[in-house]
């Protein structure tokens, strides 16, 4: 026995806390075809071949939303063999006037009552048998939340599925029955018969997408048209009004019937927390502590330290065990400091070879008695007055910083070297020593690899190809899934609707929702997660808009590499890392006006109507649920398109022809790989940038798998003089620098979050578009920098200048010209 | 009157919804039928959050001012 349950009901009814209480595990998410609804399927929990699909949250069954359009199809064309519509309870009359459009379709009814554990708190009282006649249907009453009624609702579905016809018991004044019978007769004689009724009544109210998949000839439409104009002229309104309003009209009489309210109106809880946090004044005060408060948890606490062990030790060198050593292990470190820089620059100054090969540690011989006495020897080489600079390099951004040390340094960092009250043996202290130490899957498996002996190019393929660049991305899940869960909680208590609604005349103005806010502000942690986040926007308009947008905010890992540039070209000057945060919010800002002014994207902001769910505490299962969806949808996509990515990317950077030989490279060979050769061959493309070297083409290429791998490619690029930063300020100079900069800050996002757009564009021809208009945009206006620049300077490159001129001319002109009047209608319809 | 010049706390009765024909059936599908009541509970800047059969939605001021009551 198959059965096919479709669960149909409006947002926050509780649907889908019912469909996870009715299918737990057994669910499949996908999307609906051609549209970015989700999907979600799922089995009936201890029940044989029952299949439970969740219709999209619904008001009616109008075609206006893209939601609507997919119910709607799926319940004519699909026919599932029972609906399951749930009601909420508190709000029966509005839910009612969708269970009204359901029954008329044919198919089985079943209507569950939910929140009754609210209804009956209240003292209210509904009348379930009367209710069920008045609807023609079987009705069961249920808390989805408390678990109460489910296992009768699910029998009362089992039974309606077998033996049910559902016929509406409402009817239309006379006129309007009248005319529905004679459409009947006319047009929807084709259809079996429990389906004519419903076809009659839409053709009645001029539903274009029916008439157009009807397509009754001239005739018969004309005589349609007839009984409906015979119809709206006896009642005064137009044929659509007409049974809108007799629908209510059926309802109130029925609710007057069937429900008894205990207490009427009053301010509810709901309505008094709305006062204060949609409050004028109070309002986005309050709007920015959460905020805060979301970013500070997700980003720097708890997402940080996750963040950190994921990337520095599941993907890195290793971590304590439950994090115990570690802190005395980052005291001895401090204490140690610099030693090994201090006694490695006065070996170059005054040592020998001798010297240097007994101070070798990775030397067999090496011993602490011979490295005892070659620093005695060390100190004696060096005289009182001796003043040497030593370098150090910070691991993140290759930032060189000299230090001058005296012999009194000298002599504190050899003693802190031989040392070994707090460590082992003589030398820098190592974390192993300090606690239970798990070491990092790439050192695990460099081993495994070694043990196996394995061929270079696959130990390659697996640790700098696989496991550097997925490893890179998988390290941002803990953050992440941190982010969602709170997401998640605001999103079902019902304050993010607020949050738009606050946000949302600020943000219409350039184009977005007021929702959009929240990707961007989580996009500046991280891209993925920040468009992941665009899904709580319903207006599908909005939510490209916001994706496309989302990642000119730099991310984490955009840090390191503006760091890099702020340091080799600008004297570490605040003001570089500031301006980033301005050019890409100036990037959104210039993007919405534009972009909003385009065809795609034309025609007034939808005007806001939205529901505000009454404020609840979400359950713990719905909300982790929610999290690990997003969560899970991210993984599997590093298992796949990013997986594949970074693996071309390694193999361009790692193998190429050098003397006329095609082999594998070493890590500072990379000018010989067929990356190399790209960038060559694609450097022209950036000359008029200012950067047409193939190291910074290919800088940016390598940008693509993680931004900060711009940093690693530049390190190995420039670092063969030994100095990055002074290759850097070689090679650059300080505009095309900063072109070089809002190139790589503007442009195509990393793999992961392409991917991330990928997903949530559901549409290969608008993720090429995202891609495209970004690097586009990016091109423009690293362009317009590095010309502008030049005229400062006094270098004027004639051609160059009027193409930024032209550039900025074009910009000037989409930013103001008038807007269109043609998309305003398909605005109205995509609003939900 | 449009809805926005109703008092806060005022129980109106709808008159008439205007608008684009589709705005108008999703404001209709959302509880805005003529001759149904509406209570304004608050306003932020001529954008109101109004009571429609037990249920809150937010309108904006372009919206509101084609909800005649």
């Amino acid at each position: 026995m198959n059965i096919r349950i479709a669960l149909a009901g409006n947002p926050n009814s509780g649907k889908t806390t019912l469909f996870n209480a009715l299918t737990g595990s057994n669910q499949f998410v996908g999307n609906w075809p051609g549209v970015t609804v989700e999907k979600k399927e799922g089995k009936l929990r201890r029940r044989e071949g029952v299949t439970v699909t969740d219709l999209p949250g619904i008001y009616s069954l109008s075609p206006y939303t893209p939601e609507e359009v997919v119910a709607r199809n799926y319940l004519t064309g699909e026919r599932p063999d029972v609906i399951l519509n749930i009601v909420d309870g508190t709000n029966l009359e509005r839910n009612l006037y969708l269970t009204t459009q359901l029954t008329e379709l044919g198919i089985p009814v079943v209507v569950a009552v939910n929140m009754i554990d609210v209804v009956r708190k209240s003292g209210d009282r509904i009348d379930i048998p009367e209710l069920s006649r008045r609807l023609g249907c079987r009705v069961v009453e249920i808390s989805a939340m408390k678990g109460i009624g489910l296992d009768e609702a699910v029998e009362e579905v089992l039974r309606a599925a077998e033996s049910d016809k559902t016929q509406p018991v409402h009817r239309f004044s006379e006129p309007v029955e009248q005319a529905l019978s004679a459409i009947e007769a006319r047009a929807a004689t084709g259809f079996p018969e429990a389906q004519r009724r419903w076809y009659a009544l839409k053709l009645f109210e001029r539903d274009e997408k029916i008439l157009g998949k009807l397509q009754p000839d001239a005739a018969v439409a004309e005589a349609v048209e007839k009984e409906i104009q015979a119809v709206e002229q006896k009642l005064d309104d137009d044929s659509a009004s007409i049974v809108i309003n007799e629908r209510y009209g059926y309802i109130s009489d029925m609710i007057r019937h069937c429900y008894r309210k205990k207490n009427a109106g009053g301010l509810s809880i709901s309505d008094k927390i709305d006062r204060v946090v949609t409050n004028r004044w109070a309002g986005l005060p309050i709007f920015a502590a959460v905020m805060f408060l979301v970013y500070y948890l997700s980003m720097v606490t708890v997402g940080t330290f996750a963040t950190d062990w994921a990337n520095d030790g599941l993907f890195g060198d290793g971590w304590h065990l439950l994090g115990i050593g570690s802190s005395a292990y980052e005291e001895a470190a401090e204490q140690y400091g610099d030693s090994d820089a201090i006694i490695q620059a006065y070996l170059s100054a005054y040592g020998n070879e001798e010297l240097a090969a007994a101070l070798d540690a990775e030397s067999e011989s090496y011993n602490a008695e011979a490295v005892g006495a070659a620093l005695g020897e060390l100190l004696n080489l060096v005289p009182a007055d001796a003043s040497v600079i030593y370098e150090v390099t910070d691991e993140e951004t290759l930032a060189v910083t000299e230090y001058a040390s005296g012999k009194t340094d000298l002599e504190a960092a050899v003693e802190a070297y031989l040392n070994t009250e707090y460590k082992a043996a003589p030398g820098a202290p190592t974390p192993e020593e300090y606690g239970v130490w798990v070491p990092g899957i790439p050192v695990l498996a460099a081993n495994g690899l070694e043990a196996a002996g394995t061929p270079e190019w696959l130990d390659g393929l697996l640790l700098d190809g696989i496991i550097a660049g997925v490893g890179a991305v998988l390290g941002f899940v803990p953050q992440m899934l941190v982010l969602f869960l709170l997401l998640a909680f605001l999103e079902s208590c019902g304050y993010l609707s607020r949050i738009a609604f606050v946000l949302d005349r600020v943000f219409r103005r350039f184009g977005l929702s007021g929702k959009s806010f929240i990707p961007m502000l989580v996009g500046s942690g991280c891209g993925v997660p920040g468009i992941m986040a665009s899904r709580t926007i319903e207006s599908e308009r909005d939510r490209r808009m916001t994706i496309i947008t989302t990642t000119f905010i730099p991310c984490g890992a955009k840090i390191p590499f503006i760091s890099m540039i702020a340091g080799a070209l600008f004297g570490n000057s605040p003001l570089v890392a500031t301006s980033a945060y301005f050019i890409g919010l100036a990037a959104i800002i210039i993007s919405g006006i534009m972009l909003k002014k385009t065809r795609m994207f034309a025609g007034d902001p939808a005007p806001f109507v939205m529901e505000l769910p009454a404020y609840r505490l979400p359950t713990v299962g719905n909300v982790l649920r929610s999290m690990w969806e997003r969560g899970w949808s991210f993984i599997k996509k590093a298992g796949t398109i990013i997986l594949l990515s970074t693996i071309v990317i390694w193999f361009t950077s790692y193998f190429g022809v050098v003397d006329g030989s095609f082999r594998m490279l070493a890590e500072d060979e990379l000018e010989y790989s067929i990356l190399a050769a790209i960038g060559s061959g694609i450097a022209w493309i950036f000359a008029p940038l200012g950067w047409g070297t193939w190291q910074a083409a290919v800088a940016s290429v390598t940008g693509l798998v993680a931004k900060e791998n711009i940093v690693g490619t530049m390190g190995i690029l420039y670092g063969a003089g030994g100095n990055v930063y002074a290759s850097l300020a070689a090679a650059f100079t300080g505009i095309s620098g900063f072109s070089f900069l809002v190139f790589n800050l503007l442009c195509a996002p990393c793999f992961a979050a392409i991917g991330a757009i990928r997903r949530e564009m559901n549409s290969a021809k608008w993720t090429w578009f995202a891609i495209g208009y970004q690097c586009g945009f990016a091109y423009a206006v690293a362009l317009m920098i590095y010309q502008f620049g030049l005229l400062f300077t006094g270098e004027v490159n004639v051609i160059g200048l009027v193409a930024a001129l032209a550039v900025l001319a074009g910009i000037l002109w989409l930013l103001f010209r008038p807007a269109g009047r043609r998309g305003l209608k398909k605005a109205v319809r995509t609003a939900s | 009157m449009p809805l926005t010049l109703a008092g806060i706390g005022e129980e109106c009765r709808i008159k008439r919804v205007g608008g684009s024909p589709e705005m108008k059936k999703h404001l209709e599908a959302l509880g805005f039928s003529v001759g149904g009541c509406v209570t304004v509970v608050h306003t932020l800047g001529g954008n109101v959050i109004v009571k429609v059969k037990e249920s809150r939605i937010a309108v904006s001021r372009e919206m509101a001012q084609n909800i005649l009551v």
